[in-house]
C-alpha cells in the first residue's frame, strides 16, 4: 500500500488539484454562467504563489492565501467588465481572459521568467495540506447545495427574471460566483506551483480549459461530488489508457463522446437517477393503495362537477 | 362604486407609459387598487396588459408615469426590492424550478423572510416555515409536496406558483392568467381561493382571458386596448360596454353568472 501511494503520489496530488480546478468552472456553471475564467485564475494563482515564494520566501499558506485573495479580486473586477455578456459571448470573453494571462506570463520579463517560467519555488506545502484545503472547500460548497442558498442558486440559473421578482439579486450572485471561481482556480494553481516548484506559461493553455470542462460535464455539473468524480476519472484515465499505446487519444476521445451522449447529467446524475428509480419503486409499492384510490375518487368527482356545471350553464 | 374606494390604495399606477421605440405598448394607463379588492385587467392580445404588469413589477422601465405601493413611490426602485414591500406575482407561463420539489419551490417564496439572519438559515435545519405550510395547505398541494414539477398536471403546477407567491405573505398579488390551462372545477377552486384571500385583505390584480372567471371573481374591471383605458367599472358594466364588446369580445357577450 505504501509502495502504491509513493509511486502514485503525483497523480494523487493532481487529483485534488484538478478537483479544485473543476470546481472553479462548476461554481459559475451552477448559476448558469458559462465562464472559463477559473483557468486564467489558475495561472494567476500559480505565478503569484511562485513569485512570492521565490522573492520573499513566504510560508506556503501566505503565498496561497495571497494568490487566492488576488484572484478573487481580479475575478470580481472581471465580472464587472463582462456584466453585459451572456452565453457563448461570455464564454469567449473568459477564454480571452485565460489567453491574456498566458500572454502576460510569457512577456512578464524577469518577474514571470518569460517563456521558461519560474523554477525552484521550494515551500513547506505537503500533500496533507492540499487534502485539508480540498476538504474545507468541499464542506463549504456542500453547504451551498442545501437549504435556502441552493434554492437561490437554482433560481438564478433557471430563471433570472423569476429570481428578481423573488427579491434575489441576480447580478450580485453572479459577481460572487466570479470571485469564488477565481479563488478556487488560484488555489489549485498556487498549490500546483508550490508542489511542483515550477510554473511555466505553456501550462495555461486551451488544453487546461478542455480538461476542466470535461471533468465537470462527465462527473456532474450540479454538485462538488460530480467535480470530484470527474477529477478522479480524468486524472487517472491517461495512465490507465497508457496500455492502449498510440490509440490512447482515440480511446480517450471515444469515452468522452459516449459519456456526453449517454450521461447528459454526468456520472453523478446517472447514479442519482438510478437511486431515485430504485427508491421510487420501493416507496410506490408501500403507498400505492391509499393515494391511488383518493386521486381516482377525486378525479371522478371533479369530472362530475365539471360536467354538471357546464351542462347547467348551457 | 363601493365604500372601500376611500381607503388608501395598496397599488397606485398613474399615467403609466411604456414605449419601445415608436411602439406605445402602454400609453397613459392607470389604476388605484385598494386593500381587500380584486381588480381585473381585460383586453385582447397585444393590448398592453402584460407590459403593464411587467412595468408594475419593474421588469421593464417606465417611459412616463408613477407607481406607488401604500402611497410610497417605487418606480425607480430595483425589482428585487418589491418582494420586501409585499408585492408577489405569478407569470403567464409556468415557471417552477425543475430541480426543486414542490415544497422547495414554495419555500423559495418565503426565503425572503428567513428568520435569524442569512447565516443561520444557511447552516441550520431547513424546516418549512409556517407561511410555507399555510400556502401549501390553502392551495391543496399537501399530497404532492414532495413531487417534482415535471410530475404535476398543468393546473397543479399553476397552483404551486400561487402557493409560492402566497408563501412570501404579500400585501399585493399580481396574477397573470392564473387559470389558463385549468379545467372548469380547477378554475372554480382558484377563483374561490382568490375571493377568500380578498376577504382577508389581500389586494389582487388579475390579467386573464377567461371573461366568465373575471366576472365571477373580480370586484372591478379595467378594460385596456392599444395601451390605454377603454372602460372601467363593475364587471357587468365593463363587459357590456360597447367599446369593450367591440375590442375584446368581438360579438355580444352574455354573462352566465
Amino acid at each position: 500500500m505504501i509502495g502504491w501511494y509513493e509511486a502514485n503520489l503525483v497523480l494523487i496530488e493532481a487529483t485534488f488539484l484538478n478537483f479544485l480546478l473543476a470546481l472553479s468552472i462548476q461554481v459559475p456553471l451552477r448559476l448558469g454562467v458559462f465562464s472559463f475564467a477559473g483557468v486564467g485564475s489558475y495561472g494567476l494563482g500559480a505565478y503569484t504563489a511562485a513569485i512570492l515564494t521565490l522573492r520573499y520566501d513566504v510560508p506556503a499558506f501566505v503565498a496561497i492565501g495571497a494568490a487566492v485573495l488576488l484572484a478573487a479580486v481580479v475575478g470580481y473586477l472581471f465580472s464587472l467588465l463582462v456584466a453585459r455578456l451572456n452565453g457563448l459571448y461570455l464564454a469567449m470573453a473568459t477564454i480571452a481572459f485565460v489567453l491574456i494571462i498566458a500572454v502576460l506570463a510569457t512577456n512578464g520579463g524577469e518577474l514571470t521568467g518569460g517563456a521558461n517560467g519560474l523554477y525552484g519555488a521550494l515551500s513547506d506545502l505537503t500533500t496533507g495540506g492540499v487534502v485539508a484545503v480540498c476538504v474545507v472547500v468541499a464542506v463549504l460548497l456542500a453547504l451551498t447545495e442545501r437549504g435556502p442558498l441552493r434554492r437561490r442558486i437554482e433560481a438564478v440559473r433557471e430563471d433570472p427574471e423569476l429570481s428578481l421578482s423573488m427579491g434575489i439579486g441576480v447580478v450580485p450572485m453572479r459577481q460572487m460566483a466570479f470571485a469564488v471561481s477565481g479563488a478556487l482556480g488560484a488555489c489549485a494553481g498556487a498549490m500546483n506551483a508550490l508542489l511542483r516548484t515550477t510554473v511555466s506559461p505553456e501550462e495555461i493553455n486551451f488544453h487546461l480549459i478542455v480538461l476542466a470542462l470535461t471533468m465537470v460535464i462527465i462527473g456532474g455539473s450540479r454538485s462538488w461530488i460530480g467535480a470530484f468524480i470527474g477529477s478522479v476519472i480524468f486524472t487517472w484515465l491517461p495512465s490507465v489508457l497508457a496500455s492502449a499505446g498510440r490509440w490512447q487519444d482515440v480511446v480517450y476521445g471515444v469515452i468522452i463522446i459516449l459519456a456526453a451522449i449517454f450521461m447528459p447529467t454526468g456520472l453523478l446524475g446517472l447514479v442519482q437517477t438510478l437511486y431515485q428509480k430504485l427508491r421510487g419503486r420501493r416507496s410506490a409499492a408501500v403507498t400505492a393503495e391509499a393515494p391511488a384510490d383518493d386521486t381516482a375518487e377525486e378525479r371522478a368527482l371533479l369530472q362530475a362537477l365539471g360536467g354538471e356545471s357546464r351542462g347547467g350553464v348551457q | 362604486m363601493t365604500t372601500t374606494e376611500t381607503a388608501p390604495p395598496v397599488l397606485e399606477a398613474e399615467d403609466v407609459a411604456v414605449h419601445y421605440g415608436g411602439i406605445k405598448a402602454v400609453d397613459g394607463f392607470g389604476l388605484r387598487l385598494p386593500a381587500g379588492r380584486i381588480y381585473g385587467i381585460l383586453g385582447p392580445n397585444g393590448s398592453g396588459k402584460s407590459t403593464f404588469l411587467a412595468a408594475v413589477t419593474r421588469l421593464v422601465p417606465l417611459t412616463r408615469g408613477r407607481l406607488l405601493i401604500d402611497g410610497e413611490e417605487y418606480h425607480t426602485a430595483p425589482p428585487t426590492k418589491l418582494a420586501r414591500r409585499g408585492l408577489a406575482r405569478t407569470f403567464q407561463t409556468v415557471r417552477l424550478l425543475p430541480e426543486l420539489t414542490v415544497l422547495q419551490n414554495v419555500q423559495l417564496g418565503a426565503d425572503l423572510h428567513a428568520p435569524g439572519g442569512r447565516l443561520r438559515s444557511w447552516l441550520g435545519r431547513d424546516r418549512p416555515s409556517e407561511a410555507v405550510e399555510e400556502a401549501i395547505e390553502r392551495t391543496g398541494l399537501g399530497d404532492v409536496r414532495d413531487a417534482w414539477p415535471t410530475e404535476l398536471s398543468y393546473g397543479m403546477a399553476r397552483r404551486v406558483e400561487i402557493a409560492r407567491a402566497l408563501a412570501s405573505r404579500p400585501r399585493l398579488l399580481l396574477l397573470d392568467e392564473p387559470t389558463a390551462g385549468m379545467n372548469h372545477s380547477e378554475r372554480q377552486e382558484v377563483s374561490e381561493l382568490m375571493r377568500k384571500l380578498r376577504d382577508e385583505g389581500l389586494a389582487q390584480l388579475i390579467v386573464e382571458h377567461d371573461v366568465q372567471m373575471m366576472v365571477d371573481t373580480c370586484d372591478h374591471l379595467v378594460a385596456m386596448n392599444s395601451g390605454t383605458l377603454v372602460a372601467e367599472g363593475s364587471p357587468q358594466e365593463v363587459v357590456s360596454h360597447p367599446a369593450v364588446q367591440e375590442a375584446y369580445l368581438g360579438k355580444r357577450w352574455r354573462s352566465h353568472a
